[in-house]
């Protein structure tokens, strides 16, 4: 097989810190070849040198070839790699939420009448809508998707965005590498599996393909090679061919030891009853809550579990007023007022929302400031001087919570004073979990925790979690497309099925069990028919 | 759910309300209203694209009246009559608008975010330049070959131009009365015929790319969209348009204060785009035909109103800016507060 890209020592710093040493990669045409690194270990930053993101430009360029079917090219911006035929797509996507899927899909080779091109050239000429419709559909139908492009991409969901993005980069011709960054970081275990055999059928075509994720079981069933990168070298280059390719092998070569997974230490101090949702209902809109009814005891962890659509997203949402809700919840027999997200932070009830973007960091700001800035604003600690909204910032004890946390979650951050805006994107997500924890609130509600961090990262998080379930008796409510997480950290799992708790197992019923409660089915129903 | 636009049915109900007081004729108002479409709606027009652009309200339009207006002077000076004057006048006023346009892009591209503010300042700056030139240059740098127009200090251009070679010079052409009504129905077929074309660029390749750019700049740098060459070209059409617009509303008029013409000509276009419905996110054609007429329409009836309910004629003046001033800040208002859409799912199929 002959390489179509191939990178040599390519190098990277930003200012006094070098985030990439001579890196090396080589992609044949028609291979998989996966990218896995620990957050922060300088994958994105890779990424986007051979894209010719405008960051590299104005941070003063990289060293190093790339080389594109044996020539080499220099990728000054977006446009020379897209001309070159590379493609990405995009962990925090690329769409423009105003125009349409179809006019996402087709921008930049949209179908233009013939009329006008010739009179006018290609800039001018008439843009055919109906054409561009029905192309981008057609594309996204050989993705097995079925969607009104005339649909604007903002009003779509996470899932269905990460789709448009893939189709807007296969629909072009000339496309010689397709990287794929976290493809399918958005899609729930289903829409996932369901991506895997696409990509193979890309390669087929003899297209180089950089597959770049965090569920390490995905890189192993579909890459030929992989090359692994920590703190910006490359540490390992393994191959399907040389049989010792295993999970094992390839986590201990991204963080330099064995993973333990976290195993929790029997169940949680579980107390009475103090939260009862009540008919609970949350009109989000595709993610429906018709009905929630649970009981929730002082101290447990829950899990919510539930295939897209069918209602788990919106119970965070919903308790902190996001959506409009209906039916009660009642907090210590009390009604719980959640007309105003502050009214719930005041009864100590905490929620992390599962889109990174709209989370809040403010990202400008140090890690200090961050981890503190909820605590301060909301339960007045980390303050000297309490003189109301005039109280100042002690900003010792914040450094050193600062600091503990650090350690705590493993971020990687060159000292609690970096900007949260520089760290990498996982690293920002242990950053809200630490702004939440430092609230040390009574009831923490995350939604998809793991989404896009590492496997050290992730058992970083559940240890975090079950320390403070553990040592606080904070009651967690834990809602995740991925079973495997709940079944390690969750007393008890509720299944959510077209907006209603379908059925409640816990962490040792069967895989059956569970994927059958997903779809919507029992174990019964099944054995009877 | 359509969401129904506040902006234009406040306005047509305002107009009502204006009407009834001020006790005009629907006839006059109607005629009024036709005059000042075709004198101020190619201005209007200027402000589509930088919106779309995500530029939002171009108030450097000023620079582009103030290229057209440069333009017939230095034609004025040439002595250059009739319509031969006024083309090459408006090729002069296109030629200085590329320049300044491809300035003021290029300015644009350093303070992206804040285009709004920085085109207000641009437009007091180029105000100076302008009144430099013409005040200070002519007779000095500027040989005063036309002594008509020069001051009688010897240097500098009047306060006062008569166009009279130009007046009415396209307004004429094929001109229908219906009953009280006068149409001139080429200046009508030709602020529809530049609204067309505005329209159809919208939706080409460039329009699109446009699209993007106002969207997400990050982005569509991503995407691999050339965002400052889209973000110049977008201000120099603007301001090429602009200057088209100026030299019609200056032909209408037929009447040049040299230094002030081209004074409001930013604030009551702005006005008049937002009550058409249009943001400053989001603007369409058809958002300046509707504007001009309702803010127009409004525009006319408002003095007289104000001073039949308060009996005094001073105060017609005032409502007039204060409607423009008005329309501005609430519009702005009601388009920079938040709207979020709320993610919307279709189910993926099931294979």
């Amino acid at each position: 097989m002959t390489s179509v890209l191939r990178l040599e020592r390519i190098s990277k710093s930003f200012g006094p810190y070098r985030v990439l040493k001579s890196v090396d990669l080589v992609v044949d045409a028609g291979e998989i070849h996966g990218l896995v690194g620990e957050n922060g270990s300088g994958k994105t930053t890779l990424l986007n040198i051979i894209m010719g993101h405008p960051a590299i430009q104005e941070s003063g360029g990289y060293s190093g070839d790339i080389l594109l079917d044996g020539r080499r090219v220099e990728m000054k911006s977006p446009q020379d790699a897209i001309q070159a035929g590379l493609g990405m797509v995009h962990q925090e996507f690329a769409l423009l939420p105003g125009l349409t899927a179809a006019q996402n899909i087709k921008l930049g080779r949209e179908n233009l009448h013939p009329f006008a091109r010739r009179l006018l050239g290609e800039s001018l000429a008439y843009v055919d809508r109906a054409r561009d419709r029905a192309e981008a559909g057609a594309i996204l139908r050989r993705l097995g998707i079925e969607l009104d492009t005339s649909i604007k991409c903002g009003n779509l969901a996470v899932n269905l965005k990460q789709y448009v993005e893939l189709a807007r980069e296969i629909g072009r011709s000339g496309l010689r590498v397709l990287i794929l960054d976290e493809p399918t970081a958005a899609l729930d275990r289903e829409d996932a599996h369901r991506l895997m055999p696409l990509i193979q059928k890309l390669a087929c075509q003899g297209i180089g393909i950089i597959f770049v994720s965090h569920r390490l079981e995905e890189v192993l069933e579909i890459c030929h090679r992989i090359t692994v990168l920590r703190d910006g070298e490359v540490v390992a280059d393994l191959d399907q061919g040389d049989g010792d390719l295993n999970l094992d092998a390839v986590a201990r070569a991204m963080i330099g030891r064995s993973v333990v997974e976290m195993k929790r230490k029997g169940n949680s101090p579980v107390g009475t009853v103090f939260m009862k949702f009540q008919d609970f209902a949350v009109d989000m809109p595709g993610e429906m809550i018709r009905n929630f009814s649970l009981e929730i005891s002082q101290g447990e962890i829950l899990g919510v579990a539930g295939l897209s659509g069918h209602g788990k997203l919106a119970l965070g949402y919903g308790l902190m007023g996001a959506y409009p809700t209906r039916g009660r919840v009642l907090v210590d027999d009390r009604e719980l007022d959640n007309t105003c997200s502050s009214k719930v932070l005041a009864k100590d009830i905490c929620f992390l929302p599962d889109e990174r973007r709209c989370s809040g960091l403010l990202l400008d700001r140090s890690l200090v400031e961050n981890i503190v800035f909820t605590a301060a604003q909301h339960k007045h600690k980390f303050l000297r001087l309490h003189l109301g909204p005039l109280s100042m910032i002690n900003w010792k004890s914040s450094r050193e919570y600062a600091r503990r946390s650090v350690e705590w979650f493993g971020i990687r951050c060159r000292d609690v004073y970096q900007q949260v805006g520089q760290l990498s994107g996982g690293n920002q997500q242990k950053v809200c979990l630490a702004r939440a924890v430092a609230l040390e609130p009574r009831v923490l509600v995350v939604a998809e925790p793991t989404r896009g961090v590492d496997i050290g990262a992730r058992e970083a998080i559940f240890e975090a979690l079950l320390r403070i379930n553990q040592e606080r008796g904070t009651t967690i409510i834990c809602v995740s497309s991925d079973l495997a997480d709940l079944k390690q950290i969750c007393d008890r799992i509720v299944v959510m099925y077209e907006g209603e708790v379908f059925a409640e197992l816990s962490s040792h019923s069967q895989d059956v069990e569970f994927s059958l409660a997903l779809g919507g089915k029992r174990l019964a129903d099944n054995a009877a028919s | 759910m359509k969401r129904i636009n506040l902006a234009p049915v406040s306005f047509l109900a305002l107009f009502f309300g204006g009407l009834f007081f001020s006790k005009m004729s629907v006839i006059f108002v109607l005629n009024e209203v036709i005059t000042r479409f075709i004198r101020d709606a190619v201005l209007v027009l200027a402000l589509v694209l930088p919106i779309i652009a995500g530029m939002g309200i171009n108030f450097a339009i000023v620079v582009g009246a103030m290229c057209a207006q440069a333009g017939i002077l230095f034609i004025i000076i040439a002595q250059i009559n009739g319509i031969a004057g006024f083309v090459s006048a408006a090729f002069l006023g296109i030629g200085f608008s590329a320049a300044v346009g491809y300035l003021v892009g290029r300015c644009l591209n350093r303070v992206k975010g804040k285009e709004m503010i920085a085109t207000i300042v641009i437009g007091m700056l180029a105000n100076g330049v302008y009144q430099l030139v013409f005040l200070v240059g002519y007779g000095t740098v500027i040989p005063a070959h036309n002594r008509e127009i020069l001051l009688s200090t010897g240097k500098g251009v009047r306060s006062m131009v008569d166009l009279a070679d130009y007046r009415n010079i396209l307004d004429r052409i094929w001109v229908v009365e219906l009953g009280d009504v006068t149409i001139p129905v080429f200046m009508v077929l030709l602020v529809l015929a530049f609204c067309s074309v505005v329209a159809y660029f919208v939706n080409t390749r460039i329009g699109q790319q446009i699209k993007a750019v106002g969207q997400d700049t990050d982005t569509a740098e991503v995407l691999g969209i050339d965002v400052n060459r889209i973000r110049i070209t977008v201000m120099i059409l603007s301001l090429a348009i602009a200057c088209l617009g100026q030299m019609i509303y200056l032909q209408n008029i037929g009447m040049f204060s040299v230094y002030t013409a081209h004074g409001n000509s930013d604030i009551i276009s702005a006005a008049a785009i937002l009550a058409g419905g249009a943001t400053i996110k989001e603007a369409r054609v058809r958002h300046v035909i509707l504007g001009v007429f309702l803010f127009h329409s409004l525009f006319i009836v408002s003095p007289q109103a104000g001073q039949h309910i308060f009996g005094n004629a001073a105060l017609g003046e005032y409502f007039r800016s204060f409607v423009a001033y008005a329309t501005i800040t609430v519009a702005l208002i009601l388009n920079l507060g938040t709207r979020t859409v709320p993610p919307m799912q279709t189910k993926v199929k099931d294979q």
